[in-house]
């Protein structure tokens, strides 16, 4: 099944599918993109960023950009 | 050749396929402070237990040498002594560098350490009685949360509410590393991303945030009153910082940083960042402290200070509700604000206006090494905006408290 | 070379480095950022004074805030100079991503594997040697907090050369 990063719930792991090519260039360089295995490590509430994991490395994102990150997920 | 992104990433990958292999990962302690400090149900009790920790450390610390050992020192020593040695200077001497000479023959009656005034009594006492222990403390809290890793951790967490005004937790860096020193904090703006972000938060930096300094003589002289300062400067912050976003054009782009894992501090770097900054403390601010004692001193000895008070009276009565007689303290404040703050005639004051006053030296103008970096930092269409807001920002700031004491009856 | 560039992604020790090249004073903290001005110093390489300058760190050369426009300008500013290439080791592709960036730019490259020490606790093992055959630069694993390996980059430092990327690629072979 696929969804929105911002969807992902905590704890949920999944793999990259398709970043905004706005994006991509942007967040290349920090590790995230596409085919790359991703875990939520937590999500802020009231709208607040996520925290996810990539590569062993841990990445704060907004909820509007965590919104252009398609996820497949398992179920 | 030039590869497109997604060739790079395919060559890195091929690349590490080839000479990377990764272990099982394994659980440490950690991973596991890692986690519970971002999760926002045990993340948010565990900022504010870091922040009453980094509180009281601070407090404990720079009441040990002020109040246990200088407060003694200057008083019962150092100004009787240096007022004998200096006895036969004439009169003009003798009181910018000591103080007025009747008073001194009557022992300072009060607290000797800010009541003489000379730029070798109270000009010594506050950079070298409270101010030092107080920004050597912050320092020493803020090296140490720098060295952990633990601030992009509160990033993550404050990112909610600093997205409200257009910054993003980021801008809780700045904004902590201010809390020791302004001049840091504004270089460390540049780690933002837009312009319009960077402008926000300097602006709102030189205005809301005390520097350690003021912190310190605060933390002397009106200890009852700190927890209101901090949280009418928060609403401030977060304030004024609102209509920023609604008035000032650019992006506020969302939060996109890189969470490093937890690191122990190693102390050679801890002592020595502490000591690189105190040093441009001692350097730079104790210079001005003494220059501003001697300013004020000059301006009593002249009468000057009478006619400019005199002048000023019924304006800082009418607008903010301060007496005219805390007229030499805001003039200093342009030099530095620690120094104002130990000026401020508190006995002469209710707690309100006490209160009013240290408000309006924390938004008054930024101090001149902060100042100098503003001007290399912003351009001049964002310079003359910051002054804008300074002024309005007083007067709206300034006009609102005091009417509230007049509501309240204060 | 009379000069070496420090760059690196954020975070991954450029300013612990400096320091130990230089003996100079770069501001060290465990937040990505802390550099936000370049700092200069100097080193001997080989009983020549050369200037080193600490750059901040930047993810990519797509720079993303002002401190990374600051890293761009330098490189940029630069041409002669040669560059140190720092990676954290734990999170070595990202660093290879930018490590391939300023080697398709033609810049003269050496890389210092840092961070060795993360990298082992968390059981991440990098064959060096073999990284230095397909990439054709020098690579040196360091662990600059605790000075390890820091010789054996400063004797290497003379080796640095810019590399074609199609030969990268051919040495890598298919997927």
């Amino acid at each position: 099944m696929e969804k929105k990063l911002s969807q992902m719930l905590y704890e949920e792991e999944g793999r990259i599918k398709k970043i905004d090519p706005g994006l991509r260039a942007q967040i290349a360089g920090m590790g995230i993109r596409e085919g790359k295995e991703i875990k939520m490590m937590t999500k802020q509430p009231i709208k607040g960023p996520v925290v996810v994991n990539v590569d062993r490395s841990n990445t704060s994102i907004g909820l509007g950009l965590a919104d252009k990150i398609i996820v497949e997920v398992e179920k | 050749m030039k590869l497109t992104v997604d060739q790079r990433w395919d060559l890195v990958d091929r690349i590490s396929k080839k000479t990377v292999t990764v272990g099982a990962y394994k659980a440490t302690l950690k991973n596991a402070l890692a986690d519970v400090t971002v999760r926002p149900q045990t993340g948010i009790p565990f900022a504010i237990a870091v922040l009453y920790g980094f509180w009281t450390f601070f407090g404990e610390f720079a009441g040990l040498f002020t109040d246990g050992f200088f407060v003694r020192i200057f008083g019962t020593h150092w100004i009787p002594w240096i007022g004998e040695k200096l006895a036969g200077l004439p009169d003009w001497a003798f009181t910018i560098l000591v103080g007025d000479r009747a008073v001194f023959a009557e022992g300072f009656p009060g607290d000797p350490c800010f009541a003489a005034g000379g730029v070798l009594t109270t000009g010594l006492f506050m950079p070298f009685g409270i101010v030092l222990w107080a920004v050597l403390a912050l320092f020493l809290v803020l090296a140490v949360m720098e060295d952990t890793g633990y601030l992009p951790r509160l990033a993550v967490l404050l990112d909610t509410v600093m997205h409200k005004i257009g910054l993003h937790g980021f801008a809780i860096v700045p904004t902590l590393v201010s809390l020791g020193c302004n001049v840091p904090g504004v270089t460390a703006a540049r780690a933002l991303e837009t312009r319009k972000q960077r402008f926000m938060i300097i602006a709102l930096l030189g205005v809301f945030v005390p520097c350690g300094a003021q912190i310190g003589m605060m933390e002397e002289l009106v200890p009852h009153l700190i927890g209101w300062v901090f949280l009418t400067l928060a609403i401030g912050y977060l304030g004024f910082g609102w209509v920023l976003n609604k008035i000032w054009p650019g992006e506020s782009p969302e939060i996109l940083m890189d969470v490093p894992p937890y690191r122990a501090p190693q102390w050679s770097n801890v002592w020595r960042k502490t000591w690189m900054r105190t040093r441009h403390f001692l350097f730079v601010a104790v210079p001005f402290v003494l220059l501003g004692c001697a300013i004020v001193m000059v301006l009593y000895a002249t009468g000057a200070m009478d006619a400019i008070a005199g002048g000023l009276e019924g304006f800082l009565a009418t607008v903010f509700g301060v007496p005219a007689s805390a007229t030499p303290s805001l003039v200093v404040g342009f030099l530095r604000k620690d120094l104002a703050i130990g000026l401020l005639p508190i006995e002469a004051m209710t707690t309100y206006q006490v209160f009013k006053s240290v408000i309006l030296l924390s938004i008054y103008f930024p101090c001149l090494a902060t100042f100098a970096l503003l001007l290399r930092e912003l351009n001049w269409k964002e310079i003359l905006a910051t002054l804008g807001f300074l002024v309005v920002t007083i007067f709206v700031f300034g006009g609102v408290l005091n009417l509230i004491g007049m509501a309240g009856g204060w | 070379m009379n000069k070496v560039l420090l760059m690196g992604q954020s975070n991954v020790g450029k300013s612990v480095l400096f320091n130990c090249l230089s003996g100079g004073g770069a501001t060290v903290s465990n937040y990505p950022g802390t550099t936000v001005d370049f700092d200069k110093g100097r080193m001997a390489i080989d009983g020549k004074i050369v200037e080193i300058i600490d750059v901040p760190g930047t993810f990519s050369l797509q720079p993303k805030d002002k401190a990374e426009e600051v890293a761009l300008k330098m490189l940029e500013g630069e041409k002669d100079a040669v560059v140190l290439c720092v990676i954290d080791s734990s999170k070595i592709e990202r660093g290879l991503y930018l490590a391939l960036e300023l080697i398709e730019k033609g810049c003269p490259v050496i890389i210092a594997l840092n961070m060795a020490d993360v990298a082992k606790d968390a059981n991440i093992r990098i064959n060096a040697e073999k990284l230095e055959d397909l990439l054709g630069v020098p690579v040196v694993t360091t662990v600059a907090t605790m000075g390890e390996g820091l010789k054996k980059l400063v004797e290497r430092m003379k080796e640095t050369r810019s590399v074609k990327i199609e030969g990268i690629m051919k040495s890598v072979g298919g997927g």
